[in-house]
């Protein structure tokens, strides 16, 4: 082995062997590099690139799950709500019907109560036409008997009051 | 043009120069990505958002130029080191040249074509690799006939200029920048004397701005490039 410096060598000359060591040299960089600096770091790239590819579906996904829901939601609150009218309608619609019966029932309970009340005050009458026409009758054959001083039977008496008062109402 | 050191080993002659920086800049690469990715985490922290714009953006030039995909994977790594490499090396020259005496210590590698042509050898043996990979090697040899026959002749003069285009744009534009540097530096500022070394200075920054922004683009352009010749082997034409 030689080694020994060429002090004052020619300038502008090229120098080739010097290409091994530049190759050596780029060589040793290149694994080094690859070792502590690239590997690790587009190793990481790649997995954030995963990550984010991976968070990307999820987020879709969790999307679209939400979005489900949501018109659950939104059918089940539209659903409810109709229920709800139906209710009140239903609710409506058998309060009219009551109400209607109440008062066709209350009306026939009244027009029953006025014929009654009618019936009974024409039998009232009846009666006390009747007993005020006995009572005439007792009256004036007492009275009769008393101003004639003479003994009618008292079916005698009650056909002369009759007749009697048959010509009064005539 | 300043002396190179260089040294015999196993008989062959190596300039210190570009194995100095070449080093450090490995060094440094290395140590700005473990730093970079010292706590790798779900919730991406400050640092990780960081190497993570980096290799998006390494990984954004591979997936604009190969299709294919099993392709991808591989190259990713390789586009994500040969960019901070490249880019590194680009901008050494600009804020530090050391010399001992007479003798270039530290500058730019990428100002040396020894070093382009050797990243863009990587690019040319890798294309290979993925084409015979892809096709076996009848598959990847009849490739070069294709689309017709005739295109055999400019289809393998082609391999040979993608190499040198490579290489040398790179080379030719890192190596510009900084002789344009150093005659700023050394020539115009000292000409003639106090008015020129004020011109001189503000230049001087200009300048290296501008080497800074032409450092990155080369190392972009590189990178892509190498991403569109092996695009290129492993697409079903």
């Amino acid at each position: 082995m030689t080694f020994q410096l060429l002090f004052a060598a020619e300038a502008g000359k090229l120098y080739i062997a010097n290409a091994i060591w530049y190759l050596l040299c780029f060589a040793i960089l290149l694994i080094a590099v690859k070792h502590y600096a690239w590997g690790p770091v587009s190793e990481m790239l790649a997995k954030r690139q995963q990550r984010i590819v991976e968070d990307l579906d999820t987020a879709a996904e969790n999307r679209k799950k939400a979005e489900m829901l949501a018109n659950e939601r939104e059918a089940a609150l539209k659903r409810s709500r109709q229920d709800a009218m139906k209710v009140l309608s239903d609710a409506n619609v058998t309060a009219q019907r009551t109400s209607e019966t109440i008062v066709s029932e209350a009306n026939n309970q009244a027009s029953t109560i006025r014929q009654q009340a009618k019936a009974d005050a024409s039998q009232a009458k009846a009666d006390a036409l009747s007993s005020a026409r006995d009572e005439v009758a007792d009256i004036s054959v007492a009275i009769a008997e008393k101003v004639i001083a003479k003994n009618l039977s008292a079916d005698d008496q009650k056909a002369l009051v009759d007749q009697f008062i048959k010509g009064l109402s005539d | 043009m300043e002396k190179p050191i260089v040294f015999k080993l196993f008989g062959l002659p190596f300039d210190l120069v570009g194995i100095l920086g070449s080093t450090l800049i490995a060094l440094a690469v290395f140590l700005l990505c473990k730093w970079l990715a010292a706590k790798v985490e779900l919730r991406p922290n400050k640092r990780q958002n960081v190497i993570e714009y980096l290799l998006e953006f390494t990984d954004n030039i591979v997936n604009t130029n190969v299709a294919d995909k099993d392709a991808r994977k591989h190259l990713s790594l390789y586009a994500f080191v040969l960019f901070l490499f490249i880019l590194f090396m680009n901008q050494l020259g600009l804020f530090l040249e050391l010399k001992v005496g007479d003798n270039m210590l530290l500058k730019s590698p990428t100002a040396d074509p020894v070093t382009t042509m050797t990243f863009a050898m990587m690019t040319l043996l890798l294309s290979f690799t993925f084409g015979v990979q892809k096709f076996g090697t009848r598959g990847y040899l009849q490739n070069y006939a294709r689309p017709v026959a005739l295109l055999l002749p400019i289809n393998l003069i082609e391999e040979l200029t993608n190499f040198l285009t490579l290489s040398l744009r790179l080379y030719g534009n890192i190596f510009a920048g900084e002789v344009l540097l150093t005659l700023i530096g050394n020539q115009l500022a000292p000409s003639l004397g106090i008015p020129t070394l004020i011109i001189a200075a503000p230049l001087a920054i200009v300048w290296q701005g501008f080497s800074v922004f032409i450092g990155s683009i080369q190392a972009y352009v590189f990178v892509t490039l190498s991403m569109v010749y092996i695009g290129k082997k492993v697409a079903k034409e």
